[in-house]
């Protein structure tokens, strides 16, 4: 769910940055070549219930991960991982107007205004990706 | 005012006013409700665990703030998100839509200033 996550915001904030023109040749041309827009309501969701998700998981880590980094001092990761913590609350309370300037844009809305925020989501989104995936395997770092 | 408009002005003010009520809460510790994972116990408000015995009982208990502090900023925010629902349409347009992003941006610095002594340990 989080990789397809990944795929459809990358996706949409190539295309709303940088969007191709005339015909794509190349992969990276048909890479930002997407109707952005439909994008929208895919990214809602699996944003949504990837939090959800992350969030029932994040009390087993609380429990069962977070004392073992904390007894071996690492506090710069767990910095990090409380950063992905804010970070996904945030991105979560701008999903409603996220969705709106998608999907119920108005003709005097600066264009910049969406792309922005779809830039803001897909940080988030990567930020949360690596930032978990390194506390999860943080534990194996020399062992 | 269309269903459309009140919509568009709820979720505009929702998204903006939560990300500074999150750092308020932040800051402040303003968590509406503590949970403690593995004694399976949410307790209303911001408890830690030198209230109630030694700082070590918090490696036996260890408390979570995280969503309590996402419910006093998410309450917080349809406060403000359902006032701004039922302004007039006029009031909304003045506003300037960038701060949208400027907002959450802002507060995402914040929390990572808020996050910094942990780098310092």
């Amino acid at each position: 769910m989080a990789v397809a996550l990944l795929g459809a915001i990358t996706h949409q904030t190539l295309a709303a940055w940088a969007p191709a023109r005339n015909r794509p040749d190349s992969f990276f041309g048909r890479f930002r070549a997407v109707p952005s827009a439909s994008y929208a309501n895919a990214i809602v969701v699996l944003y949504a219930v990837s939090a959800l998700l992350g969030g029932i998981l994040y009390l087993d880590f609380r429990v069962d991960i977070r004392p073992d980094l904390e007894r071996a001092g690492h506090w710069p990761a767990l910095g990090l991982f409380d950063l992905k913590e804010h970070f996904i609350s945030i991105g979560v309370a701008l999903l409603p107007a996220y969705w709106v300037c998608w999907r119920r844009p108005r003709t005097d809305e600066p264009a910049r205004t969406r792309a922005a925020l779809t830039a803001i989501l897909a940080f988030i989104v990567w930020w949360s990706f690596l930032i978990g995936h390194v506390a999860n395997n943080i534990r194996g770092f020399g062992s | 005012m269309t269903s459309s408009h009140a919509f568009r002005s709820f979720a505009f003010a929702y998204g903006t006013a939560f990300a500074v009520l999150y750092v308020v809460a932040l800051k402040l510790d303003l968590a509406l409700f503590t949970v403690y994972p593995s004694l399976g116990v949410v307790l209303l408000g911001t408890h830690h665990s030198r209230d109630v015995a030694g700082p070590s009982m918090a490696f036996l208990a260890p408390a979570m703030y995280w969503y309590g502090w996402t419910a006093t900023a998410a309450l917080g925010a349809l406060v403000f998100g359902l006032v701004a629902a039922f302004l007039p349409e006029r009031w909304a347009q003045r506003v300037w839509p960038g701060w949208l992003w400027v907002v959450p941006a802002l507060a995402m610095i914040a929390c990572v200033h808020l996050t910094l002594p942990w780098f310092r340990l």
